[in-house]
């Protein structure tokens, strides 16, 4: 066989006896809540097909003020298969914060990120802001009406953060307002910072999870502790058979919503225009975007907005040190305050996200 | 001090007191120059029961004259610091009551004619009212000693008179057709005026123009800019459009529809240019409706089956009817292919294009020459043609792209249940184990 003369050859030089082993050690534990691994790869799926898809965008993207929409208009209308390279990477790109908000919240209920995996946790939480950030400043590439007026609300919401507010403001926008200087800073971000620093990020993620194992839950644990024997599957082939299953059906339901529900591309941005109706950020941002709505203009003499983004802002911090907030789960216990948390977060995306759709 | 210069300190004092009253004094007592206190008018009036003597003395704000420091005296005359009516009424004293239907042009164009008096207020203002008035048929009437015609202060008011541009005005845009119509709406008021042919004078006019587009615009679209009755007839030189001015005075609007028509045959003989067809205080809506053979047209009032003229206006009406045919077909296609997520916007600024056409060969219908018209029209079908290949071809890729799916969706469940067998395979031989 070809495969195995090659493998053969490399091994003469390189000595593979290192991965052999690893690849036949290498065991996924098997128990009722083993749904939840493949979210993990399910996100890598994702995001390979974001990286292959954005490279191929790249080829015909023009990034100013001027072209910036006229580019992506040709590359739907006149680049071969254009259409479904911009659909795919725009619902992939939609699909994969879903599965990347799924597998954290996954990996949050089954306390996956206590001793020793907490540099696994912090660098998956710092993936998911870097996709949320990836999601953001992408939305205002195809510079239509609506990502403009929405990067207009986004971006000045950064300026209720207390001292450096306007600062941040100018240096998100380039400027006083959203402007081709914006666009040219969000596609910089876009296509060069964030993948730069996401592969550094993806790369300790993923040597981690390799080097550790799955996490089991607590129960399981528990029962291990107990004699009981922890049922596992070799990683290879069946685990990753199965992942590669998952990522087929992953993207044949990529084509078919490309085709079926197409990524609206709506009318080029005028800063002259008027503020269409229903202006709102990305769904994945919309239930802190209504919350801040919500709140009042001031609060015990601070205003509602910089409360409001100091609030989100140490929620974040809460979630990415969550691992030495629960002492507990190291030491094999449930803590139901953290898993009440957990819950009440979830409801709170669900409802105000489905609240922000319904109010618009 | 000695005396000397006792005496030229004062000399100094009270030219200076001069020059600060020169210079401030008119502004600080807010009266225009040349008018005069009207202290005695006001004491004596506001105190009177009869309402028509009374109301004039009470500040009315928006009175654009009293707000200049305008008194009474300018228009009435005799002298406003005495209390004593006699003296106060004295003919003597310049006072001339309430000035005569015939002398109130002439009261108005003492100030309103004088350039220079009126460039220190308003001076963009026109002066000429008092000479255009005379050119109107209010004025002519005026002049045969008819006093129940428009004189300055039945447009205006007499007291209170208020910018154009206010919108309480009785001459504001707004306004007009509701002032004109005090008397021309009123049979009783109108009753022995007649139009050159003898006929009396209609009281029907505002009745019509409220069911016009014009006062749609007005006052619905609010739209300042659309025609009241001054536009079309003139303000202070009113009088009906003479025939042969109709297009000229539809053409200060509608520019490109009366140039087309001065080029046409119709414009020799329609005596009444564009009223013929679209009336003139009741200008409905234009529709296709109006062209054609078939009622409700208008072509078919004059021209019979068999002459040139009646094969035009149906030849014009059937391709303007083909065409409109064609853009809702061109847009139905776009909509299908735009609604199942092709990029269609190309095609439909194109559609934009061919409405413009549309619009065009309605404009071009004012020529009453079919080569002309059926340019145009060709122009819309050529467009409606490239935009329907773009559309079937977009439908076509729709197609292939569905198949392509189903192709695609076909492929990837032929690896999945080959994935699924594989994994019992490697279950059965690698298993899961403890």
């Amino acid at each position: 066989m070809l495969t195995e003369r090659v493998i053969n050859w490399l091994d003469e030089r390189i000595d593979l006896t290192g991965i052999r082993h690893f690849i036949a050690e290498k065991t996924v534990p098997v128990h009722a809540h083993k749904v939840w691994y493949y979210m993990g790869g399910m996100t890598l799926f994702l995001l390979i097909v974001q990286v292959v898809t954005g490279i191929l965008l790249l080829l015909y993207y023009r990034p100013s003020a001027e072209e910036a929409y006229e580019s992506v208009q040709f590359i739907v209308s006149q680049v071969q298969f254009g259409w479904l390279i911009r659909n795919v990477h725009s619902w992939s790109a939609n699909l994969l914060i879903l599965v990347a908000f799924v597998h954290m919240f996954s990996t949050f209920f089954m306390r996956a990120y206590r001793k020793p995996r907490e540099i696994t946790w912090i660098s998956g939480v710092l993936l998911l802001f870097l996709m949320m950030t990836f999601g953001f400043s992408g939305y205002l590439l195809p510079w239509n009406e609506l990502a403009f007026f929405a990067t207009k609300v986004g971006t000045g919401i950064a300026g209720a953060v207390p001292f450096v507010g306007d600062f941040l403001v100018r240096f998100l926008r380039g400027g006083d307002d959203v402007t081709g200087a914006t666009l040219t800073r969000f596609y910089g971000l876009h296509v060069a910072v964030l993948p730069m620093v996401m592969t550094g990020l993806l790369m300790i993620h993923l040597l981690l999870v390799q080097r550790q194992g799955m996490s089991v839950p607590l129960g399981v644990e528990r029962a291990v502790r107990n004699g009981q024997p922890l049922k596992q599957m070799p990683f290879f082939p069946n685990y990753v058979l199965r992942d590669v299953l998952a990522w087929y059906v992953g993207l044949a339901l990529l084509a078919a919503l490309a085709l079926f529900y197409p990524w609206e591309l709506g009318t080029k941005a005028d800063a002259f225009a008027p503020v269409p109706a229903g202006i709102r950020p990305e769904w994945y941002f919309l239930a802190m975007f209504q919350a801040l709505k919500l709140l009042p203009a001031h609060i015990l003499g601070f205003e509602g907005e910089m409360l409001g983004v100091l609030g989100f802002s140490a929620a974040a911090g809460l979630l990415l040190f969550v691992p030495f907030l629960d002492r507990r789960a190291s030491e094999g216990k449930a803590n139901r305050l953290l898993t009440v948390a957990g819950v009440l977060a979830v409801v709170y995306l669900v409802v105000f996200t489905i609240y922000g759709y319904v109010a618009a | 001090m000695p005396r000397v210069e006792f005496r030229k300190r004062a000399r100094v004092t009270v030219l200076a007191l001069g020059i600060w009253l020169v210079a401030y004094g008119p502004a600080r007592a807010g009266q225009a120059p040349g008018s005069q206190p009207a202290v005695g008018c006001i004491t004596c009036h506001e105190g009177l029961a009869d309402a028509r003597l009374s109301a004039p003395a009470v500040d009315e704000p928006g009175d654009v004259h009293g707000a200049r420091g305008f008194t009474c005296l300018v228009c009435h005359g005799g002298d406003g610091t005495s209390q004593d009516q006699a003296r106060a009424h004295d003919r003597a004293r310049g006072f001339r009551g309430k000035p005569a239907a015939a002398a109130v042009t002439e009261v108005c164009a003492r100030c309103h004619s004088d350039a220079e008096f009126m460039r220190r207020y308003a001076p963009r203002q026109r002066v000429d009212q008092a000479s255009e008035y005379a050119t109107s048929v209010h004025g002519q009437q005026l002049a045969r000693g008819d006093t129940k015609v428009a004189t300055c202060v039945s447009c205006h008011g007499a007291h209170g008179i208020r910018m154009v541009s206010d919108a309480k005005s009785p001459v504001f845009p707004l306004n007009v057709s509701a002032t004109c119509s005090r008397c021309h709406a009123d049979a009783a008021h109108m009753a022995g005026y007649v139009l050159p042919d003898g006929s009396p004078l209609p009281t029907d006019q505002h009745e019509l123009y409220e069911r016009s587009v014009h006062y749609a615009a007005l006052t619905k679209a609010n739209d300042l800019s659309a025609p009241t009755c001054n536009d079309c007839h003139g303000n202070h030189g009113a009088a009906p459009p003479g025939v042969g001015a109709v297009v000229n005075v539809c053409g200060t609007c509608h520019a490109v529809f009366s140039s087309k028509f001065a080029l046409s045959t119709h414009s020799q003989i329609f005596d009444r240019g564009c009223v013929e067809c679209h009336s003139n205080h009741e200008v409905l809506q234009p529709s296709d409706a109006m062209l054609g053979t078939d009622e409700p047209a208008l072509c078919i009032t004059c021209h019979g089956e068999g002459d040139n003229g009646y094969e035009a206006a149906r030849t014009m009406r059937s391709d303007i009817d083909r065409l409109k045919e064609a853009i809702d077909a061109s847009v139905a296609l776009v909509g299908r292919a735009a609604n199942a997520g092709m990029e269609m916007s190309d095609e439909e600024l194109s559609l934009r294009e061919a409405r413009n056409h549309l619009t065009l060969a309605r404009t071009e219908v004012h020529t009453f020459d079919l080569p002309s018209v059926q340019k145009v029209i060709q122009e819309g079908f050529d467009v409606t043609a490239s935009v329907d290949q773009a559309g079937q071809a977009a439908l076509d890729e729709l197609s292939f792209r569905r198949t392509g799916l189903a192709v695609s969706l076909g492929a990837i469940l032929l690896v999945v249940v080959a994935l699924a067998l594989k994994i019992r395979e490697v279950d059965r031989t690698y298993g899961v184990r403890s």
